[in-house]
């Protein structure tokens, strides 16, 4: 088990400096680079300056050897400084992390509130009225392209009847206290949260109907049932327990998503998380910050993948590792 | 294994699905009916066949409309649903002009009906010249320049009283000067309307061009690696476990924001089918399909892997038959099933891929219009026109849910496990 975490672990870590060499050296085939810029924004500048200034920036030399003063920059501790704000790095992404974190626990909370009720719910009387119904709208929501739900839940709530904003992380340029202010985030979270919860709603619907149905058919269920034990105690302890395993699974997958962000929703709700920073830092040829968030994105969806398959060993002990 | 159970019963026929079916029915007439009972894939279905119809009739429609999905107004932007724009006067006299420079016998002809027909403001406007009245040349310009200014209710009046051969050309002309938006403009004042058809025929062209592509690298990868086994299986299937396991937005985001002209300079070949027309679609193709080959790698090897060892592969093997023969011919038609089944899904999550990074400004660009490049401007003015994002983005939504229960209903139709319910 401790081999099989530990060799996991060496080849997530390859997987990620693989993958970081692979986008640096993207990033050098995005049209303009830093000097470009200042070309565009200095008229007046020499064919010498610009020499002289892609040596001192360094841009005169092949991509392998800027990727490992990045590297070795990185591993001192130095995430460089982000083009566009004029602040370093790890002052930008901390507030950015906090707001993706905050963002996607409360879809996470909310998609599993809903889903996980309802999916039980659906699995006992499949096929009927009721499971036809929500499993329509788990395909309805599965299918939704998020940006379109999120732009017709602005559409709505905030153009329509006006009670949640459109957009934004929180009201800025007023104090309302810690109860205030926190009523203040939740109203901006209610929209962007929503439109986040909806593909995982699906999700975990049908994976705990399936689940909860496999659980139902188990032989250990008719015991309980002809034991004569109340319907709920059936339903709950035993099925529901053992429908729990692959659930786990899944949710350990989506935890991956709480840090990394996602792009698409906060860029419709502007809302200042990680996964907007890294399309705008990309957008904008930000390249420290694009870097550094797209590498935090990508480590976090591959550790928690990790950990999802750990987890699933905890879980079921008839799964070995080799 | 249920995938076992489908390839014996199509590599040997009925013979073996006979046993489990209360009737001798051919495989296909089953999964047939299987399929039309599920009524939501049959419903998808059809929602397809319509989409695929407006998309390969879109230079008809466009025709008939006589409206270019390209043709920029900055006047009239913005406009409501059902609206109608005429043109300027200036404008409807320049289209005028054109005519009796085409066709001066036939406006002739006409002019003369008009005038002997009355009723038409020869000399309203300060254009006319009064002194060719005095003159008397006849000039067929006055009685249809008149007519121009007349009230539409009017025109048709007097259209309908007119019997020479030019009628025709003239109805055309008059409709010309008025443009029904059956959808409002956008916010270059495009027509909507004719956009979306446009649109339908980029996105679900590029669904399922992305589909079909990566259904064929995921059979060749999926091929090679069950059929050969050994490092090649080891080196593929680490290479497609890895590239499953990539975050793909971030990654595609990176991925489509390279500058093809960057790319060219170290390979130049590129520029022999990458034009600056179609470099957005060429690269959302590549960067779209670089990250939907792998499940199919991954189904179409296990059923290889257990196909290969059955009776039928052996008998090939031993009468001398060429891997590659043995791949194409007798592998490849026993995987096709579950292959039009990932197809299927893959054309849904395809067109939700193009749609997210057209949506982001990556993936295809303006003009050529797209379902999720006309909802990308239309987040700014969502409060101006709401249409502009209601109807592509229900378009989106048809259009994969139909793909996706059209999936759903096909794995159900050819899934023994399916048939035995």
């Amino acid at each position: 088990m401790i081999n099989y975490i530990f060799r996991r672990l060496i080849q997530t870590l390859v997987v990620i400096v693989a993958l970081s060499f692979f986008c640096f050296y993207l990033m050098t085939l995005m049209p303009g680079d830093p000097v470009d810029l200042m070309v565009q924004s200095n008229p007046r500048i020499t064919a010498e300056d610009i020499v002289r200034l892609r040596a001192l920036y360094g841009l005169d030399q092949p991509a392998h050897v800027r990727y490992g003063r990045w590297v070795k920059d990185l591993l001192q501790g130095d995430f460089g400084y982000s083009r566009t704000y004029r602040i370093p790095v790890t002052e930008l992404m901390g507030p950015k992390l906090i707001n993706t974190f905050v963002l996607s626990v409360a879809a996470l909370m909310l998609s599993l509130a809903i889903a996980v009720p309802l999916g039980i719910l659906t699995a006992l009387k499949p096929n009927s009225r009721f499971d036809t119904v929500v499993n329509f709208f788990a395909f309805a929501g599965i299918s939704a392209p998020t940006f379109w739900l999120g732009m017709v839940l602005i559409l709505v709530f905030a153009v329509g009847f006006k009670i949640l904003p459109a957009s934004g992380t929180f009201t800025i340029g007023e104090e309302f206290g810690f109860w205030g202010g926190l009523w203040d985030r939740a109203k901006y979270l209610a929209l962007p949260a929503a439109t986040l919860a909806h593909i995982e709603i699906g999700v975990f619907l049908r994976f705990t109907r399936s689940a909860m149905m496999e659980a139902l058919r188990q032989d250990f269920i008719r015991t309980a049932r002809a034991k004569g034990l109340a319907r709920w105690q059936v339903v709950i302890d035993h099925a529901f327990r053992n429908a729990l395993l692959p659930l786990i699974t899944i949710l350990a997958l989506s935890l991956g998503g709480v840090f990394s962000g996602a792009t698409i929703t906060e860029t419709v709700f502007a809302y200042q998380g990680v996964g907007k920073l890294v399309y705008d830092s990309i957008i904008a040829n930000d390249f420290n910050v694009a870097m550094v968030s797209f590498l935090i994105s990508v480590s976090m969806i591959l550790f928690f993948n990790l950990v999802a398959d750990i987890l699933y060993g905890f879980a079921d002990p008839r799964i070995s590792y080799r | 294994m249920a995938l076992q159970t489908r390839e014996s019963a199509t590599a040997e026929g009925p013979s073996i699905a006979a046993p489990n079916a209360p009737q001798f029915l051919p495989l296909w007439r089953l999964a047939w009916s299987n399929f039309l009972e599920h009524r939501m894939a049959v419903a998808g279905f059809g929602v397809i066949l319509l989409m695929v119809t407006i998309a390969l009739s879109a230079p008809t429609i466009t025709r008939l409309s006589g409206i270019d999905p390209d043709e920029q107004n900055p006047l009239n932007r913005y406009l409501t649903p059902w609206s109608t724009v005429s043109l300027s006067s200036r404008q409807m006299e320049s289209l005028m002009d054109q005519f009796i420079e085409q066709k001066p016998e036939v406006a002739k002809a006409l002019q003369r009906e008009l005038v002997g027909q009355g009723g038409i403001p020869v000399s309203a406007g300060g254009s006319v010249d009064t002194s060719a009245d005095a003159t008397g040349v006849e000039r067929p310009e006055d009685a249809l320049y008149g007519l121009l200014r007349l009230e539409k209710p009017a025109q048709k009046e007097i259209l309908k009283k007119l019997s020479s051969p030019g009628k025709k050309d003239l109805k055309e002309l008059l409709q010309g000067t008025t443009t029904l938006h059956v959808l409002g403009t956008d916010e270059l004042g495009r027509d909507v309307f004719i956009r979306l058809v446009w649109g339908t025929r980029v996105s679900i062209g590029v669904g399922i061009l992305v589909a079909v592509a990566a259904a064929l690298l995921g059979l060749l990868v999926g091929a090679a690696a069950g059929y050969y086994g050994g490092w090649i299986d080891i080196l593929l299937m680490r290479v497609t476990d890895s590239l499953l396991s990539l975050p793909q937005l971030p990654i595609l985001i990176v991925v489509s924001a390279v500058s093809l002209s960057k790319l060219e300079e170290l390979f130049p070949p590129l520029r022999l089918f990458v034009t600056p027309a179609n470099e957005s679609i060429v690269k959302l193709v590549f960067v779209v399909v670089l990250f939907s080959w792998m499940q199919v790698a991954r189904l179409v090897r296990a059923s290889v892997l257990s196909l290969k060892e059955r009776e039928f592969i052996l008998a090939a093997k031993t009468l001398g038959a060429a891997d590659v023969h043995i791949i194409f011919r007798h592998l490849f038609p026993n995987v096709l099933a579950p292959l039009l089944v990932s197809v299927t899904l893959g054309v849904g999550s395809s067109i939700q891929a193009e749609a997210a990074l057209s949506f982001l400004g990556l993936g295809i660009q303006q003009p050529t219009p797209s379902w999720g490049n006309m909802l990308f401007n239309a987040l700014e003015i969502m409060q101006e026109a709401p249409v502009l994002i209601v109807v592509p983005g229900l378009l989106i939504l048809a259009t994969t849910i139909s793909f996706n229960s059209l999936g759903d209903g096909l794995q159900e139709a050819i899934d023994p496990r399916a048939l035995r319910r």
